[in-house]
């Protein structure tokens, strides 16, 4: 009952004055929602990475090579250096043969029974019946495990059957003659390869069944499904000696995250002779480049609210001020001084509630508008229907108001104080 | 004998401190009874309002003691003086203190809103109060939108509302034209009474005369507590009140409490 009071009279006060209160307002809108579309887009963008790293092969992937790759791989794989690398014989693509991968297979937290030794396929070009054109490709079947690939249309290839299935990149279906990425599955296209000495076109019929979406890492080209990949590489290396054919130069596999973190990985394979490389190395720079600007907007957003906070103390100090006598009033009637600083606590989290309230509804309002924006054709992020800029929830909004109405009760702390105290002869006396 | 609603013995009230200090009240005994209007007069910087403000229980005594209904006062804690004050004191001032933006019942309930009564509770019995001023029709009205005489009915309402035992008021007519002083006085003594113990502060000598007693302050001392009796005054408005007091009316000057302890 008295609490209902309390609220009452607290929001009857807020409106006694309404410019001043609506400016307070809008002072604590600001500030709640600069940090509200910081986190929602903080949000988004975390969800669009981990959806990256996903379909990179998630936390647990790792690419092996022989430790003599390392710094070339790990120099092209990060966009290399703006200067020539002066020769070392000892750092040079190398192979690994059978005996390293089994050395690999043995190393604890290394998951000896998902080993995938990725095939070069040396594909010339992709084309179909409806269309003249030929188009360079890359093609490579799904490693084993837990990838997650995004689609327009259809899904990935099947591993476990031998019929020859292609998942196509974005902008191919449309590039071969069909209609949609939709139109393009259960079609056959047709994969062209070259025997190295005759210079013999070898054609392979794929179906399609699948169609990617755009990701900000590409994963392997084109994806085909197991089968596929070992019948073109038998085609591709069937005059190969059989020496040759059983070097391996990057294997894909998993660890055991529960063991080792993926730096600690690295450090176990690097002393056995092996040079990985993980999703964090693929992903790291991207997160680290989001987490930095979130947390410049961040500190802006933090500013603004605490420009509005002493907006609220002001407030309520000349509330406190216009309605002295009000006060002195309803002490000489008996009231506590606890209930004085309580009705005007409770302003102070009235104000808090109702800007960020505002805050929530005109961030989310503005973010889906934009979300919709860069989706439309033309929209910078029409080629990643996945990504949604802003990601607004419970979790994420419902915190913030809590914080901001907290921050307005801290704000109310000294002027509630200021009130709670009046002498109520003094206050009735007051001019 | 009977006991008295007010009993202040030896009250000083110091302000400020040492070489500014200044001693409102010195060594003030008297003791009211229940029913009785009192009115207390003086000069203003007399002292008067000080007393009143202690015997309201609005500040705190320097020294001695306000014992209401045989409750020693200075003995409380905050929140039983909140609760007396709300429960057993009505209080009317010159200035009304009535909430300008307010309806007319908003400030008629505040006391039973600090009471922390019931919604409907404080209704019925605002409106009660109401009638007993005769403003039910001015409910629903912005407060700010009567005149002075409505004002300070309203404000009678307010002080009546929680059914006090005891009513200040504070120069009840200061601010009103005879007319409309003339019909919130009727109220007042109305009250009376109904057997609410009246205590007036003014300089209104007519006023003054029309309650039981007089105890009038200078320089912070009782200087004179008289029955209207004992100085042969005649109002009509306070014959009922000076007809039930008459069998304990003595002329007695500079009153203390020393006799009834």
């Amino acid at each position: 009952m008295k609490f209902f009071d309390i609220l009452r009279t607290a929001n009857h006060n807020l409106f006694r004055n309404k410019v001043r209160t609506a400016l307070t307002i809008i002072a604590i809108f600001v500030g709640s929602f600069t940090i509200i579309l910081n986190v929602a887009i903080n949000a988004g963008v975390n969800a669009f990475i981990d959806d990256q790293t996903a379909s990179l092969g998630g936390e647990d992937y790792l690419m092996v090579m022989s430790a003599g790759s390392a710094n070339t791989i790990a120099s092209s794989m990060m966009g290399g250096s703006d200067e020539p690398t002066e020769y070392d014989p000892s750092q040079k693509v190398s192979a690994m043969n059978a005996e390293e991968i089994e050395k690999l297979k043995s190393i604890d937290g290394i998951d000896g029974d998902n080993i995938y030794i990725a095939k070069q396929i040396p594909i010339e070009y992709i084309t179909s019946d409806k269309t003249d054109k030929k188009y360079t490709i890359n093609v490579g079947a799904m490693p084993p495990g837990d990838f997650k690939i995004g689609a327009t249309a259809g899904h990935i290839p099947n591993n476990k059957t031998n019929e020859y299935q292609i998942m196509l990149e974005p902008g191919y279906a449309k590039a071969l003659g069909f209609e949609s990425d939709e139109d393009a599955i259960g079609k056959v296209v047709a994969l062209v390869m070259l025997d190295p000495f005759t210079n013999q076109p070898m054609e392979f019929e794929a179906k399609v069944v699948g169609v990617q979406a755009q990701g900000v890492v590409a994963v392997n080209g084109s994806l085909i499904s197991l089968a596929l990949e070992d019948a073109m590489y038998e085609a591709g290396t069937k005059h190969y000696p059989a020496e040759q054919k059983e070097l391996v130069y990057t294997v894909q596999t998993r660890f055991d995250t529960s063991k080792y973190t993926e730096e600690e990985i690295k450090k176990v394979l690097e002393e056995n002779g092996f040079y990985a490389v993980g999703v964090s190395d693929m992903m790291g720079m991207i997160r680290t480049f989001f987490d930095v600007i979130m947390i410049v907007f961040g500190i802006f957003g933090g500013i603004a609210l605490l420009a509005a906070a002493i907006g609220i103390v002001n407030t309520l100090f000349m509330s406190v001020e216009e309605r002295t006598r009000e006060i002195g009033l309803d002490k000489a009637l008996g009231m506590s001084s606890s209930r004085v600083y309580a009705e005007f606590a409770t302003e102070a989290i009235m104000l808090g509630f109702w800007g960020s309230v505002v805050g929530v509804l005109v961030a989310v309002l503005i973010g889906t508008a934009v979300n919709s924006a860069v989706h439309a054709p033309g929209g910078f992020l029409e080629v990643f229907p996945t990504f949604d800029l802003f990601k607004f929830t419970v979790g994420n909004i419902l915190p913030i108001v809590l914080t901001v109405m907290f921050i307005a009760f801290l704000a109310g702390t000294i002027p509630a104080w200021k009130a709670a105290h009046k002498n109520p002869i003094d206050a009735l006396r007051y001019e | 004998m009977e006991q008295p609603v007010i009993e202040v013995n030896n009250l000083v009230k110091i302000y400020g401190k040492r070489s500014t200090a200044f001693t409102a009240l010195k060594k003030i005994n008297l003791e009211i009874k229940e029913g009785e209007s009192v009115a207390i007069v003086g000069k203003s910087g007399s002292g008067k309002s000080t007393l009143m403000h202690l015997l309201a229980l609005l500040d705190r005594p320097t020294e001695g003691t306000v014992t209401v209904d045989g409750i020693d006062s200075t003995k409380l804690t905050n929140r039983q003086l909140n609760k007396l004050r709300n429960q057993s004191f009505g209080f009317v001032f010159q200035q009304f203190f009535i909430n300008p933006q307010d309806s007319v019942l908003d400030n008629v309930t505040l006391p039973l809103k600090i009471a922390g009564k019931r919604r409907k509770v404080r209704r019925e019995l605002a409106m009660k109060a109401l009638r007993t001023v005769g403003l039910t029709d001015r409910a629903k009205f912005k407060a700010n939108d009567l005149s002075g005489g409505q004002k300070q009915r309203v404000c009678i309402a307010r002080a009546i509302v929680n059914d006090p035992k005891i009513l200040f008021a504070d120069e009840p007519t200061g601010n009103l034209d005879s007319t409309t002083g003339d019909k919130v006085i009727k109220l007042l003594f109305g009250l009376q009474k109904k057997g609410v113990t009246l205590i007036i502060v003014t300089h209104d000598e007519d006023l003054a005369m029309m309650c039981d007693r007089q105890i009038r302050i200078s320089d912070g001392k009782i200087v004179e507590d008289s029955t209207t009796k004992s100085r042969k005054a005649k109002k009509t408005t306070s014959k009922t009140a000076k007809a039930k007091n008459m069998p304990k009316s003595k002329s007695t000057k500079k009153q203390t409490a020393k006799g009834d302890k």
